[in-house]
């Protein structure tokens, strides 16, 4: 039990460590867990990952607080809360005296070259997985695709164009989309 | 101007926990307003300096920035301040909401939400790509070493290792450099 909560504590602390550009970022580690250690399902995870997004605060601790929970109940969010957070701490309080150094230092701005289209592809690859999952449903076959999800993510793209960058406006206006398709079938 | 007390960084941060709603996109509005004109513990500068750092830096940006500030108000007291104060509410409410969610999971009209929310991921993700793509792709090769991340991140490569990888490049490319330099 106790090597279960160490695993858990690297597990988070390791994802606190390698998340770079935002909540979404931390989505490909999570995926891996579930292939790896089976401490949640993939439907479990599109769940959290839901909520997560319709609660207050930053959506990246909520989905470690939620996982952790999932994991093993609450010592497990608190376990995988704490060990997100830390690196952050470690690392961030001693960027602090340095700050206005930091994003001069050519030794960053070498790695962030490679570090960012690495975040990028990363990111990337979860929104095709995503796609490949829940629009085409796992295959080429036209037949097969979700007609009503491919309309509303044209309706989110347009969107795009008009609405503030808040993610809540796009869940809000999808979730209302998923609701009235629930109530016309 | 409050007094940069632990608890009134906390109060403070408490408050930016349960207004934060849509995560690290809306936290510099927030802080604007919480920190620079109802508190005026940072300049404007600062909060843009904070933002751009953070989002070098390994992690979740809010958290980043509340740990820039607080260091800034109070030292290491202050960042524990603000890091409790800010994950405190979501805390409380996920645990929760993950208590009701076996509850509730399975419903046709809550799975209906899901449903709507996690499409709504793809086009967030698409958001995220547009904000940080002008900034990470700047020229050929890195489009050649997004394809080649991409695609080894479709093909279930460990992340980690891809972002390990990524570091090693980098400092071994800067060292290379200096050298040529010399």
């Amino acid at each position: 039990m106790n090597s279960a909560y160490f695993l858990l504590f690297l597990e988070y602390f390791k994802i606190g460590l390698f998340t770079f550009g935002g909540g979404y970022a931390s989505l490909p580690f999570l995926y891996e867990l579930i292939d790896r250690y089976h401490w949640f399902s993939h439907e479990q995870l599109t769940q959290m990952i839901a909520i997560s997004g319709l609660t207050p605060g930053p959506i990246g601790l909520n989905m470690a607080t939620f996982c952790g929970y999932e994991t093993i109940g609450f010592d497990g969010a608190i376990i995988s809360t704490i060990a997100l957070l830390l690196p952050m701490i470690i690392i961030t309080s001693q960027v602090f005296r340095l700050y206005k150094k930091f994003s001069e230092n050519k030794i960053i701005k070498s790695i962030l070259y490679f570090l960012r289209p690495t975040s990028c592809a990363l990111i990337c690859a979860v929104g095709i997985k995503l796609f490949w999952t829940m629009v085409m449903k796992n295959s080429f076959n036209l037949s097969m695709f979700d007609y009503k999800a491919i309309f509303v993510i044209i309706i989110l793209f347009i969107a795009t164009f008009k609405l503030p960058r808040n993610p809540i406006y796009y869940m809000l206006i999808a979730s209302i989309f998923g609701v009235a398709f629930y109530f016309i079938a | 101007m409050k007094e940069k007390n632990f608890i009134n960084i906390f109060k403070a941060f408490f408050k930016i926990g349960i207004i934060l709603l849509g995560g690290g996109y809306v936290i510099v509005p927030i802080m604007k307003d919480e920190l620079l004109l109802k508190r005026n513990w940072l300049s404007e500068d600062e909060i843009f300096d904070f933002y751009c750092v953070s989002q070098c830096l390994p992690g979740i940006i809010a958290i980043n920035m509340s740990i820039l500030t607080g260091y800034k108000l109070l030292k290491f007291k202050g960042v524990i301040a603000s890091v409790i104060g800010i994950g405190l509410s979501p805390f409380v409410s996920i645990i929760i909401l993950a208590h009701l969610l076996s509850k509730i999971a399975g419903i046709p009209f809550i799975e209906s939400i899901f449903w709507g929310v996690n499409l709504s991921v793809i086009i967030l993700i698409y958001l995220t790509l547009k904000d940080i793509w002008k900034k990470s792709i700047v020229d050929i090769f890195s489009v050649f070493w997004f394809i080649f991340i991409l695609i080894c991140s479709i093909y279930n490569v460990n992340a980690v290792i891809l972002i390990l990888a990524s570091i090693v490049l980098g400092i071994t490319a800067s060292a290379k450099k200096e050298k040529t330099n010399e």
